[in-house]
């Protein structure tokens, strides 16, 4: 069962994460620790995540506007979203 | 004539059973015909992001209305859960079991509950378009705890589906699809997100329902029928949509069912509860307060029964498609016959003279 905890409050389990893909490109997602959401590369779109249920209707979706785009590789940089 | 009926309607709310529902007859009236006329005041823009197909329901209003529905949800509903159960019921039909399986928007709630271990289902992913219904969902979890099965839950939209390709065993849907603009699409992406051999089973309104409803009025008093009901799928076309989705051993059925309420408001508070009001883009957003009494009266008056109650039809399409498997019947293909007709038929006709 999965049961809330404050402790990973943003974490989506990871049954879940193996098979979302963003839900306009079907590529994969990235999840981002310090934002907590969902990165979808492909189209630079974040998808939020509330209360561990990660939201992947197109109209959540926040485009990345920020000049330094997140690197995969190290793990997220800083990102700033216009609401 | 019908006005001062309505208005007699009007007073027997007031101080009958259902001034537990609205406080007065205007607060009745007001919900009456937000109902039949969805929000008014709500508009929406084109969105840049979706293509330009031709929009006929207004998701975004349907996502207000289950967020809505969520608040409401809360009774047994017998209509909603005898549809589930027919629908799990065809898991036992098979001796597959399902391990993964995504509960599409529609009736969820009433899935999750009746499932009582059908199909082997180990993963049930829930999925919906309002993340209050979502949360009302996780939230009420712990009501129906089942060792054997984890839920998962996440906020989608049928028409553009977040599931990786060939991850699923088994894609449910009660009650959701019919308000989907490209149904076609929608079961494309249902059919991609599933493995070789799994299962896709619908159950969806179809075009009989609420054959008589509410347009009677409005063309008796503004001389025109705007669309207030959806446009819903005719079984004719239930299976062409499974086999446009590309799904392997189609197979469709109808059931009807008749819910008998005890009046008109009752019928529309039930629709509201299954977040079932006009989304239609094209609905008209001035409906006059005399036409959603009239209809009401109107309605009352030529459907009551003889016990006063008002009977409703819902009429349910029940698809099921398979993806395609190599283990799967298939017709084989033209010219690979060894026998020909004439063959078949001299055997028949020396069979008779014998």
């Amino acid at each position: 069962m999965v049961r809330g905890s404050r402790a990973h409050a943003g974490a989506i389990s990871k049954a879940l994460l193996d098979i979302l893909v963003c839900p306009v490109s079907k590529q994969p997602l990235r999840f981002c620790q310090e934002t907590q959401s969902l990165i979808s590369d492909a189209i630079g779109v974040s998808f939020p995540v509330v209360d561990e249920i990660p939201c992947l209707v197109p109209r959540d979706g926040k485009i990345i506007e920020d000049k330094e785009k997140m690197t995969s590789a190290n793990g997220p940089g800083s990102a700033h979203h216009h609401r | 004539m019908a006005v001062s009926a309505a208005r007699v309607i009007a007073g027997e709310w007031a101080s009958g059973k259902h001034s537990r529902l609205f406080p007065s007859p205007a607060a009745a009236i007001t919900a009456f015909s937000f109902a039949i006329a969805g929000l008014a005041s709500f508009c929406t823009e084109a969105d840049g992001v979706l293509s330009s197909r031709v929009k006929i329901f207004d998701r975004d209003l349907k996502r207000k209305h289950r967020d809505r529905a969520a608040w409401l949800m809360g009774g047994k509903n017998d209509f909603v859960d005898s549809v589930a159960e027919n629908l799990l019921d065809r898991l036992e039909d098979c001796k597959k079991t399902f391990s993964t399986a995504l509960c599409l928007g529609g009736s969820s709630e009433a899935i999750r509950r009746l499932i009582r271990g059908r199909g082997g289902i180990e993963k049930l992913i829930m999925m919906d378009m309002s993340l209050d219904m979502v949360k009302h969902l996780k939230n009420t979890e712990q009501n129906y705890v089942s060792n054997n099965l984890e839920t998962l839950y996440m906020v989608g939209d049928e028409e553009f589906l977040p599931i990786k390709e060939n991850s699923l065993e088994l894609v449910v849907s009660c009650l959701g699809l019919h308000w989907t603009n490209d149904l076609p699409g929608a079961m494309i992406q249902c059919r991609l997100a599933l493995k070789p051999d799994g299962l896709f089973l619908a159950a969806i309104l179809g075009g009989e329902t609420l054959k008589m409803a509410c347009t009677i009025a409005q063309l008796e008093r503004e001389g025109g029928i705007s669309p207030r009901m959806s446009p819903l799928a005719q079984v004719r076309d239930a299976g062409n949509l499974l086999t446009r989705a590309g799904f392997a051993l189609p197979g469709v059925d109808v059931d009807e069912y008749t819910v008998r309420y005890d009046s008109a408001l009752e019928l529309i508070e039930h629709l509201r509860t299954m977040g079932e009001t006009n989304a239609l883009l094209q609905r008209s957003n001035i409906l006059k307060r005399d036409t959603a009494l009239a209809t009401a009266a109107v309605y009352e008056s030529m459907f009551a029964a003889e016990d006063g109650k008002i009977p409703a039809t819902f009429q349910v399409i029940y698809m099921t498609g398979w993806k395609e498997h190599p283990s799967q019947q298939k017709s084989k293909s033209r010219g690979s016959a060894t026998i020909s007709f004439e063959d078949i038929q001299n055997h028949f006709r020396s069979n008779e003279v014998s």
